[in-house]
């Protein structure tokens, strides 16, 4: 997994993670609270095996892992998938807000600028991602930015004595574009004289 | 990790696979009959990482794979990969490296084979599946073991002037026909 750079919302950023970063991280993984929302992305560990998977993620080429900021300190962090070189797409796998931030607008700000970077500055094609059916606050982002369902999986996930269904969905870039082009951009447009 | 050697019927079983099956699985993945619902058809087609591959399946905790014998010759490899053992789901795929022997029921035989040592001996409660809406063969074969279709998604890919559809299957215990 690489580490991606620097992508700026309204209220948060995206930034290189860094290994400052990691005790945070596995307080997340150990909170009940995230890992009934979300598959767990890394079992807690100690911090000596947290820096060797941290090293593990620095040398992946098609995966991309980024610590989310807000207000000055570390919220959340997001990681996914590139396809592969022949197919121009990314999955969302992991996408983790600190729940003592939850309902402050941090996630919909920063997936709002994650799909800006993938489809405004990467110019991929589609991206993906999956959802538990009751992760409300998930499914409720992934219908704002634009993303259809395309199949649901029956009884895929199991906690708190339970299975839950999985909704898979997908974004084109020409959803993206008519959604969101208009006031989503990377940069502003070239200077008229900037090529002279 | 590999899987135990299951007999089937007319000739099909799947047995553990050895360095020798996956070094066949490059120069067969390379043609164009079979290709056609795979890709990208080039890669890394040495020895050396056709070994490296067959160490990591045989070291993994989260899949099982086979090689897919007819007449006891090697003809293509099955599994069922990535594994979650709190959930028990994973997901499976078939791969038929012979296109001589397409049509024959081979894929058939070793996805009821599959699917049943899934629900018998793993203990699995789901499986799922991706598989080209118009590769027939391969959605006919596992349809038959009990795979119904959970989703589609459109236009997945293109290829010789035409949009694919993927065909997204999931399969329980209960699913599966009896055909002992």
């Amino acid at each position: 997994m690489a580490l991606g750079g620097t992508i700026r919302g309204k209220k948060t950023t995206l930034r290189l993670p860094a290994e400052a970063d990691l005790g945070t991280y596995n307080r997340w993984m150990a909170d009940m609270r995230v890992r009934r929302a979300h598959s767990v992305w890394q079992e807690p560990a100690m911090p000596a095996t947290w820096k060797e998977r941290f090293k593990e993620t620095a040398k992946d080429k098609m995966d991309v892992l980024w610590s989310i900021d807000a207000e000055g300190g570390l919220i959340g962090f997001a990681a996914g998938s590139f396809w592969s070189v022949t197919e121009s797409g990314f999955t969302l796998r992991q996408f983790v807000i600190d729940p003592e931030e939850w309902r402050k607008g941090y996630g919909w700000d920063a997936a709002l600028a994650l799909h800006r970077y993938l489809f405004d500055y990467l110019d991929l094609r589609r991206s993906g991602v999956e959802v538990r059916a009751d992760n409300a606050a998930g499914l409720r982002i992934a219908d704002r930015l634009g993303y259809a369902e395309y199949a649901r999986g029956h009884e895929v996930h199991y906690r708190d004595g339970g299975y839950v269904d999985e909704v898979q969905f997908f974004m084109l870039k020409e959803t993206w574009h008519e959604r969101w082009g208009a006031t989503e951009r990377e940069y502003g447009p070239v200077a008229a004289d900037a090529t002279r | 990790m590999f899987g135990p050697r299951l007999e089937g019927r007319n000739g099909v079983s799947l047995v553990p696979s050895t360095l020798e099956h996956f070094k066949l699985h490059g120069p067969w993945s390379m043609q164009p009959e079979v290709g056609r619902f795979w890709g990208p058809r080039f890669g890394e087609l040495t020895d050396e990482n056709a070994e490296t591959r067959f160490k990591e399946f045989a070291g993994s905790q989260t899949s099982v794979n086979w090689s897919i014998a007819y007449q006891d010759e090697p003809v293509g490899f099955t599994g069922i990969f990535g594994i979650d053992w709190v959930r028990r789901d994973g997901e499976s795929a078939i791969f038929i490296g012979r296109h001589d022997l397409f049509g024959r029921g081979i894929a058939s035989e070793a996805v009821r084979l599959r699917t049943d040592f899934a629900w018998r001996e793993l203990r699995l409660h789901r499986v799922h599946n991706w598989i080209g809406l118009a590769n027939r063969g391969s959605r006919r074969a596992n349809e038959k073991s009990g795979y119904k279709q959970m989703g589609l998604y459109r236009k997945f890919w293109f290829r010789s002037g035409e949009w694919y559809d993927e065909w997204l299957g999931e399969a329980y215990p209960h699913t599966f026909p009896d055909q002992r």
